[in-house]
């Protein structure tokens, strides 16, 4: 079973080439802007003299590290963006394009369960995704300090002290791989409905996927004057029970800040007990399942013919 | 002799249509079967209730399991080409062999590769770079490469051209079939596979119009031309079909001596496209 399923992650992701080179791409992108930004700055070589003197001169280790903190936070969030829309395009294509091209049939003649077919692309979309894009923003993270690191070194500051010493790396990506893997628990309602419509739908995924979550809530409230739905769409965007409450004064205050240099740090925010104690995590865990059976049935039971 | 295949009264319904009506066969242990019939006769619902791909009313029994329920099972020790071009177009040889070995028990890739040699399909090709002789090719060597006891082939052939063709069946019957193995296959192109098979089958309309071994063909079914008032005679034993060729009455019989018919002129057995259309143009007159 565990071997099954090793071989058909490996296959979506020789599938969909897009599973690596989107992370590369934005990672890319992230690592050259970073280059024109340096190269922008070094036009003004005043500005980066004082800028470097101050870091290392008058600036506290808290500032220092929650500047860190902020380019990785920087060089993290587009990756999260596009993780995002890569897992719907994924997941809405995984279970449709099989029967489009008729490759379903070879799929289906080998001894392998429709279960065990779907559960594949779930945890491709739940735990390969996340897990690819987690070793390209490592990687990315590097490079952008390393570039920044040596700009430092060149321009007379010190890197080790301004960046390798400031930069809370471990933290953030220990803190960045536990959001990595229970960021999709908490968005499963989604990725089992985009799996379902993918088994389901005869065309167009996307439109097929996206008109229920705007119809359904809309006649909730036509009907009913309710709007439950929507408020559990919503809040599940709003309030992530993994994160406890961050106040936002902390970085701008500059006595707490310094008085609070380790408290900048990504897993000091993340709270899998309280992730753990959600229910709504749960419902969503549980609704995921159903679209997923309901996704299993499907493959198993539709017959085009 | 061991039945692998048991279908006793399999229906299956799409909606108000009969795709297949209440059909009842056997394919025994070591047998070739072909099975016949127009578009849309029920083959393919047929052969998809066999491998577990639709559920069906009825009892179905292969390999001693129930195809549908026990599809993993089944697939273990079965294996089928369903139609052709169906294996996806992204993958590269090598990704479809690693894939095969990593998820199929009774896969040799060894006896993939060794066959694949003798092809020109190479291992770092994706399969949309193949022709679709190739990808035919490349199918066989995967059917081949597996320890199956049942193969199944719909319509395996379908759009290639004759040199393929000729070297699909050759394959088959000299690397693969055992003689311990069981092959069940429909075909549009019947002469093609007419010396190949031990069994055939005729399906029409969802039913069964024959089931054979081609052994007994020639005992059962005689194809008589006559003229003139030899054919007025003939007519009266009642053929199942009949038709003209060059001014010659050309009547099929069944069941009929064939000495008897010898009185009335040339006698000899039909061909196994002339017995489907007698047999399916008869059934429906």
């Amino acid at each position: 079973m565990i071997s099954h399923q090793f071989a058909l992650v490996k296959r979506e992701i020789w599938e969909h080439r897009s599973l690596y080179v989107t992370p590369a791409v934005v990672g890319l992108v992230l690592i050259l802007t970073g280059l024109t930004a340096l190269v922008f700055a070094s036009g003004y070589q005043e500005i980066v003299d004082i800028f470097i003197v101050g870091a290392q001169n008058i600036a506290g280790e808290a500032e220092r590290r929650a500047a860190m903190f902020a380019v990785l936070i920087g060089n993290t969030f587009p990756f999260l963006f596009a993780g995002a829309i890569l897992t719907i395009f994924y997941t809405l294509d995984s279970l449709y394009a099989e029967r489009k091209n008729k490759s379903i049939l070879f799929w289906r003649s080998l001894p392998i369960t429709d279960a065990e077919t779907v559960i594949s692309k779930f945890l491709t979309a739940a735990l390969a995704i996340p897990l690819i894009a987690s070793v390209v923003i490592i990687v990315t993270h590097l490079l952008v300090l390393l570039i920044a690191g040596i700009f430092i070194s060149v321009e007379g500051g010190s890197s080790m002290f301004l960046i390798w010493k400031s930069a809370p790396i471990f933290d953030f990506w220990a803190g960045m791989l536990v959001i990595m893997i229970l960021l999709p628990i908490w968005f499963s309602p989604f990725i089992g409905w985009f799996l379902f419509v993918s088994a389901w739908t005869k065309r167009s995924p996307l439109l097929m996927a996206s008109l229920p979550l705007i119809m359904v809530p809309t006649l909730e409230y036509w009907v009913f004057r309710t709007h439950l739905v929507a408020d559990a769409m919503q809040t599940r965007f709003e309030q992530l029970p993994m994160f406890k409450g961050i106040d936002p004064e902390i970085f701008f205050n500059e006595r707490e800040l310094i008085a609070s240099a380790d408290a900048i740090s990504l897993i000091g925010i993340i709270d899998i007990g309280n992730f753990l104690a959600s229910p709504q995590m749960w419902a969503g865990v549980i609704v995921c399942g159903l679209f997923l059976t309901a996704a299993i049935y499907v493959r198993r039971y539709r017959d085009d013919s | 002799m061991t039945s692998l295949v048991t279908a006793s009264n399999v229906s299956k319904r799409y909606k108000a249509v009969r795709a297949v009506d209440n059909v009842s066969f056997e394919i025994e242990k070591g047998r070739i079967m072909g099975l016949f019939g127009p578009n849309g006769a029920g083959k393919t619902t047929l052969l998809k209730a066999v491998l577990g791909l639709t559920d069906c009313e009825g009892q179905l029994s292969v390999l001693g399991l129930d195809p549908f329920k026990q599809r993993k099972e089944l697939m273990r020790n079965i294996c089928f080409i369903a139609d052709v071009a169906v294996l996806p177009g992204w993958i590269k040889v090598t990704q479809l062999l690693d894939f095969m070995e990593a998820t199929h028990p009774n896969f040799s890739r060894t006896r993939s590769e060794d066959f694949l040699s003798r092809t020109k399909v190479r291992s770092d090709a994706k399969v949309r770079e193949l022709s679709k002789g190739m990808v035919t090719q490349l199918h066989l060597s995967i059917i081949m490469a597996i320890d199956a006891k049942l193969l199944v082939l719909d319509e395996p052939t379908l759009g290639l051209d004759i040199i393929f063709r000729k070297e699909f069946y050759s394959n088959l019957l000299n690397d693969y079939f055992d003689g311990e193995r069981t092959i069940l296959i429909t075909t549009h192109q019947v002469e093609e596979i007419e010396n190949l098979m031990t069994d055939i089958m005729f399906i029409n309309d969802g039913r069964i119009l024959l089931d054979s071994t081609m052994e007994t063909l020639p005992e059962t079914y005689v194809e008589l031309s006559a003229s003139g008032e030899d054919a007025d005679k003939a007519r009266q034993l009642g053929p199942i079909y009949e038709h003209d060729v060059f001014g010659k009455k050309v009547m099929t019989f069944e069941g009929k001596s064939k000495e008897r018919l010898a009185e009335f002129g040339e006698c000899h057995t039909p061909s196994v496209a002339d017995l489907f259309v007698a047999k399916v143009k008869g059934a429906a007159a």
